[in-house]
């Protein structure tokens, strides 16, 4: 008996030894560097809400990159207990919005795009113009970023956050294309609309698309094709209540190409309004579908599952700008890029300035360059900081592919849902998905979106 | 000696409030909260404005939340139906003397019951999946291939579909419910009543049912309420969609002061399913006291 005991607590003990060696190994793996360790005055509890949960790490370069300088900055500051609340992202949308609501932010906080007008206007957000301009890193700033965090008369309101990831990327099967006659991807939706014909032969889907949740055809497809239509000075105007309205003709022209390439073609996997993307991308990881539409974030699942179950498949990935709508006149090579989200803070921690100078501290390293040193080094991405000399010749073909993509060969345009408000485009995105049945009119849709605008923007 | 052990009204008091004041606070001041939130424009944050009865006179003019209404009056009469009347049926069948493994029926009727909501949204979702759901597969595998689509993106079947699951989970809830109030009927009645050539239809509807009446009564007011709240399966399988097919109220409510950031036409919209339930559930009690008046007394 005696003996048995001594066994099992040597080899709970390995267990336990193991276990601390291996999360040794994974931590020391990528290092944190470039963090400024600033001296701080304040001491005491920092709160801090985000959605950078482990499992969302695992593979995501950006969150990952956040959680590790987080823990870094956390450690180089022994005096402040930073505590963290995380929650997976559609959690954090209602909880933010409910603490919002409630008049009761935490300390520091990500704040979305297109909340920053309407919680600025409440008084809830600090707006942090000077201090982002003081910013030591400033200069290494991509500025073009801060955007969808300012408000109209030019006041910032969050350091953007995370890695700069596409909306709209196409996905697509090189081997599967070239058999039936094509050597990259379709420039245009006419030759997409005559491939799709050869797939559906096959039994094969042209391409896999979700908007089971109803965001996806407003953020992954329309926000693209849009600007296709209206070019940018249409949206910016929009931003700006300038006169530009969604029942302008060249928005309804995009709703109407949108309708017909889902309600009338059979490009498209027939369930695309019942799944969610996370599904489609499946059917495209299974080769039930010879591309995909989603967002970065279907990038990086579907190389990382490639790469674990199907090599050669993984080798094929090919990625592509939205084919262009014939009647379209501008950008044929744009796609929807930008971050989310921003570090922000709560408008009460003015009343302590040594808290909030640590705040500060914490905003700018989790944006700065430890942050754009590490995604860049580990994964080939990029954030708010540019940092030289990114050096790609770690990373496999794909993995460059992908960041000449998103970064170097294309041209650039907003996400609609980065800006304006919440009410606006929950009412469009719900209509949206009606739209792609074909059962209400791109006429309507647009009235009811620039009715929700008028009244809540 | 009553009088004796009874403890002073003071001290049943002290011990009532506790519950009271946890009921006054986590039920009845939302309530009265949300009624005032409900005249106020207040898009979160702590700016509220005054605005009367703007946001009633936009509830009534609202067609999204009469057509989410509609489909709650659709659940509630295909759930009393589906639900508490597949119960009684399914509780005189385990009931009869040719079942056998009563105890088993009972414990695998109850199951669905026990199982969260947002599992059983899932579940049904793979049901219908068009690509790997069993339903196409059935309909692949009896040569109907033409009936195969895409079920939860088809705007007319949507709310049926969405209420299947409804009705599966509930049937065993209201299967004890029934099978408890039946267990007090003396069976010396029954076997009366066979003993004069009643059939098991017969007793059913002539003495089963009268009897217990009002536990009836309550499992329908219970079906009600609840239908009328429905949320959590539905939003799991269809978020309302395609566009607000299968939108029911609840999930509008939470839409608006959620997804829109709109809390005082959110709370409009709450005290609007408080009233409606009310009204519902009152109104069809003084229905079935109406029809069912004079009838079983005499």
């Amino acid at each position: 008996m005696k003996k048995r005991q001594a066994v099992s607590v040597v080899l709970a003990a390995a267990m336990v030894a193991s276990l601390g060696v291996t999360a040794y190994a994974e931590e020391s793996e990528k290092e944190v560097k470039n963090l400024a360790v600033n001296d701080l005055a304040y001491t005491g509890e920092l709160t801090i809400f985000h959605y950078s949960t482990s499992e969302e790490s695992e593979g995501n370069g950006g969150s990952d990159g956040f959680r590790s300088v987080l823990a870094a900055w956390d450690e180089a500051h022994p005096d402040i207990t930073l505590t963290q609340e995380i929650l997976a992202n559609d959690e954090y949308k209602t909880q933010i919005a409910t603490q919002a609501a409630a008049g009761d932010l935490p300390d520091v906080f990500l704040l979305q795009g297109m909340n920053t007008v309407a919680w600025a206007e409440q008084g809830l957000v600090m707006d942090l113009t000077d201090i982002i301009a003081e910013s030591p890193y400033y200069d290494d700033y991509n500025t073009a970023y801060f955007t969808p965090f300012s408000t109209s008369d030019g006041s910032i309101y969050g350091y953007p956050v995370l890695t700069g990831g596409t909306c709209t990327v196409v996905i697509y099967d090189k081997a599967m294309w070239a058999e039936a006659g094509y050597d990259e991807f379709p420039s245009t939706w006419e030759e997409v609309e005559a491939a799709a014909e050869y797939f559906s032969e096959q039994g094969i889907d042209t391409i896999a698309f979700g908007n089971g949740g109803q965001w996806q055809a407003n953020s992954d497809f329309l926000s693209t094709l849009g600007n296709r239509y209206t070019g940018p000075d249409w949206f910016q105007s929009l931003i700006l209540k300038d006169g530009a309205a969604f029942t302008d003709d060249e928005f309804v022209a995009a709703l109407a190409e949108t309708q017909y390439l889902f309600a009338e073609t059979n490009i498209f996997n027939e369930d695309y309004n019942a799944v969610t993307n996370e599904d489609a991308r499946e059917y495209y990881i299974a080769g039930d579908a010879a591309a995909f539409i989603g967002g970065n974030w279907d990038e990086s699942y579907i190389a990382a599952t490639l790469l674990e179950s199907d090599e050669e498949k993984y080798n094929n990935m090919g990625f592509a700008v939205l084919p262009q709508p014939a009647d379209a006149t501008y950008a044929p090579n744009s796609q929807n890029i930008g971050l989310g989200y921003a570090v922000a803070f709560n408008a009460n921690l003015a009343d302590d300035p040594d808290k909030l100078a640590a705040a500060i501290d914490l905003a700018q390293e989790i944006t700065g360059p430890a942050f754009a040193t590490f995604v860049g080094e580990y994964y080939a991405l990029g954030g708010l900081t540019v940092v030289d000399d990114i050096d790609l010749s770690a990373f496999d073909q794909i993995t460059v592919d992908f960041y000449n993509w998103s970064y170097v060969d294309t041209e650039t345009c907003e996400i609609y849902d980065s800006y304006i408000s919440s009410a606006v485009w929950d009412v469009l995105n719900t209509d949206l998905q009606t739209l792609m049945n074909g059962d209400i009119t791109p006429e309507e849709v647009a009235a009811n979106a620039q009715a929700a605008y008028e009244e809540n923007y | 000696m009553l009088n004796a052990t009874r403890p002073k009204n003071k001290t049943i008091f002290l011990y009532l409030l506790i519950p009271v004041a946890m009921f006054v606070f986590t039920v009845f001041v939302p309530l009265i909260t949300a009624l005032v939130y409900s005249f106020y424009e207040w898009k979160g944050g702590p700016n509220k404005t005054f605005n009367g009865l703007t946001n009633y006179i936009k509830l009534f003019n609202d067609t999204t939340f009469w057509q989410a209404f509609g489909h709650n009056i659709y659940l509630v009469v295909a759930c009393i139906i589906g639900q508490v009347g597949i119960a009684f049926i399914l509780v005189m069948m385990v009931n009869s003397k040719l079942v056998k493994f009563k105890t088993i029926h009972r414990t695998f009727g109850f199951f669905p019951s026990t199982i969260s909501a947002v599992c059983i949204g899932m579940i049904w979702t793979m049901v219908y999946h068009n690509k790997y759901g069993i339903l196409n597969w059935f309909l692949k595998a009896i040569g109907r291939d033409d009936l195969t689509q895409v079920w939860l993106n088809n705007t007319k079947l949507v709310m049926l579909l969405v209420t299947i699951p409804l009705i599966w989970q509930f049937i065993g809830y209201y299967m004890v419910i029934i099978l408890s109030a039946i267990s007090g009927i003396s069976t010396d009645i029954f076997e009366s009543a066979s003993i004069d050539g009643a059939n098991g239809v017969q007793q059913a509807l002539h003495i089963t049912l009268p009897l217990i009446k009002n536990t009836m009564l309550v499992c329908i007011t219970l079906c009600i309420a609840g239908n009328m709240k429905a949320f959590d399966s539905i939003y799991v399988m269809t978020s309302g969609g395609p566009g607000t097919a299968s939108m029911v109220m609840a999930m509008y409510g939470y839409q608006v002061s959620f997804g829109q950031s709109n809390m005082g036409y959110g709370s409009c919209i709450s005290v609007g399913i408080f009233v409606l339930s009310l009204i519902v559930i009152g109104g069809s009690q003084a229905l079935i006291n109406r029809a069912t008046k004079g009838k079983g007394e005499d």
